[in-house]
């Protein structure tokens, strides 16, 4: 068990020293000049060159890498071009909110895709809406998705607010208030995924000869259901969680613009929006960089909860 | 079951592929042209009214579709140069190339293509070209799995082996001999991929960092409308169902049992 652990991490880590380092090139190599990018087209060749020394863009790329992840892991991720504001002090207060929201969404994409499409009573009713809630979380985007709610919610009904957020000392009330119409939007395209894989999973199990013998002892469907084939099921959403955690970025990014939410996300977007560039750049590896973290994390998860795969 | 998916699919995107090639002919109004007529609902005049330019937000839909279609379809022409060589090379030769493709492929997937895509679109230009290449560029690897996937079943095949004992060559058989059968599932994958760019482009542009205005371009009309949702819903419904409708389609189209 240990061994398989420290072997797979063994293997991440190039993995993530390669992705990094191919984000790194790619962007500051071959797509052209951060400088030029910060000051715009019609920038003189002279204030190129300054600007270039004064980040150091004239360096070779590698000794730029090697000294951008070394300021990195000691928390310096320069400052940034728009604001003269460390990166960091601009980042930190910013990634709370955006993993809330990140966190909120999966746990209520999880459950509710599981507990609706295990629902025994009454499920000739349950099964289409489900359905039918999975074409539109697949095949609405994102923001679409937000704005139709905002309009629904916010504009004709009026019982939810249109965007903006409470922080937590507005009252627990308030802040999960804000958070509702957010979450959602974030929640539907995983509630409708992690439903097509629960689903497939559930009807194999329910196959099994164990289930046969829950029903011939006369539990009702529901403790079937729930407390036999919900258990032995929900592995597969546990790997889906852990390979949708990149595009739960992007979502989240979408939702945070959506509903203003003082995020990574909305930071993200302003710093593209303005060029500034050693923002979006900490940004995007940092991002990158912890996507491909946590798709080892969820490896290593599935590993210890599944006996069966620790032979290896 | 199946056939009656991709049949919908189809349907919607001949409706949406013939309404962007016709728009010119069937719409009302030119979509850049401005009216002091701001704001309005639908009329007979306008059917889904105008927005704050007084320009008419029908017309515009119709000529987003092209917007739309033309990055849909693009990358997934450049997903699929890039991805199928590489799938087929992979299941073919198996060893060493299929570990590296496939070292390569899964962690390519599991990157959020939208924020690789808003970061080289930043700094190479937010034009239409480029956006086709970042999203065909970030969508290859779906392609290229299915492609190895595919391949690698039928390689152990009686053809394939009878191919190779009248002394096939590998690019000979896998041209003539393996293309031609994995093909149509490749075709298949493609709609989605169409299906993926078309979201993407449209989040891009509701981002503000896609096709820049004043292109008619769906997620762009989606975004200047946010800020009228209480004055004229329409502006931003209405592109956004469209989005909506043609990604449905092309899923739809696309749409495999797994």
């Amino acid at each position: 068990m240990l061994s398989l652990i420290v072997r797979r991490l063994l293997l991440g880590i190039p993995n993530i020293i390669l992705i990094s380092v191919l984000l790194f090139f790619t962007i500051l190599g071959a797509l052209g000049s951060p400088a030029t990018l910060m000051l715009g087209l019609d920038a003189t060749p002279e204030r190129i060159l300054e600007l270039e020394r004064q980040y150091g863009f004239d360096r070779p790329l590698y000794v730029q890498y090697i000294d951008w992840v070394w300021k990195a892991l000691n928390g310096d991720f320069g400052r940034s071009y728009a604001t003269n504001q460390r990166v960091v002090d601009a980042l930190l207060p910013r990634i709370l909110p955006s993993v809330e929201l990140a966190l909120l969404g999966m746990i209520v994409a999880v459950t509710t895709s599981v507990v609706f499409s295990s629902i025994t009573v009454g499920r000739r009713i349950v099964q289409p809406v489900v359905n039918i809630l999975s074409l539109i979380g697949i095949t609405v985007p994102n923001f679409m998705l937000g704005i139709t709610l905002t309009y629904i919610f916010s504009v004709v009904l009026g019982i939810l607010p249109t965007s903006g957020w409470a922080p937590w000392s507005a009252g627990i009330f308030e802040h999960l208030l804000h958070l509702i119409l957010p979450v959602l939007t974030v929640a539907a395209y995983y509630f409708a995924s992690f439903g097509l894989v629960y689903r497939a999973e559930y009807r194999a199990t329910s196959r099994r000869l164990y289930i046969q013998v829950a029903r011939a002892k006369g539990l009702s469907e529901s403790a079937v259901s729930f407390r036999h084939i919900l258990p032995n099921s929900i592995l597969p959403v546990i790997t889906q969680v852990g390979s949708s955690l990149g595009q739960l970025a992007a979502g989240a990014l979408v939702a945070e613009t959506v509903f203003s939410i003082p995020g990574v996300g909305t930071l993200f977007t302003s710093a593209l929006l303005s060029r500034d560039f050693p923002v979006f750049l900490a940004i995007g590896m940092i991002t990158i960089v912890s996507v491909v973290v946590m798709n080892l994390l969820a490896d290593l998860l599935y590993v210890a909860a599944n006996p069966q795969i620790r032979l290896d | 079951m199946k056939n009656r998916n991709a049949l919908i699919g189809f349907v919607i995107v001949s409706i949406v592929t013939t309404l962007a090639i016709a728009a010119p002919w069937i719409a009302p109004y030119d979509p850049a042209t401005t009216s002091i007529r701001l704001f309005e609902g639908p009329s007979a005049e306008h059917w889904l009214g105008t927005d704050q330019l007084g320009r008419d937000i029908f017309s515009r839909i119709l000529f987003g579709a092209r917007v739309s279609l033309i990055i849909g379809a693009g990358s997934a022409v450049v997903a699929g140069i890039i991805g199928v060589p590489i799938g087929l090379a992979a299941g073919y030769l198996g060893r060493t190339v299929d570990m590296m493709a496939m070292q390569f492929i899964n962690l390519f997937i599991a990157l959020p293509g939208l924020v690789l895509a808003l970061i080289i679109i930043t700094m190479t230009g937010a034009t239409m070209l480029n956006i086709v290449l970042v999203l065909g560029f970030v969508a290859w690897p779906g392609v290229a799995r299915l492609a190895r996937g595919q391949t690698f079943a039928i390689r152990e095949s009686v053809y394939v082996e009878a191919a190779r004992a009248v002394g096939g060559g590998t690019a000979w058989i896998i041209i003539r001999h393996i293309w031609p059968n994995i093909f149509r599932l490749v075709a298949v994958q493609l709609a989605t991929v169409v299906a993926f760019a078309i979201f993407t482009s449209s989040s891009l542009s509701f981002l503000g960092l896609g096709v820049p205005p004043p292109t008619a371009d769906w997620g762009g009309m989606v975004r200047s409308g946010v800020d009228y949702l209480s004055v004229n819903p329409y502006m931003s419904l209405a592109p956004g169902f469209s989005v909506a409708i043609t990604i449905f389609g092309f899923y739809m189209l696309g749409y495999r049992e797994e």
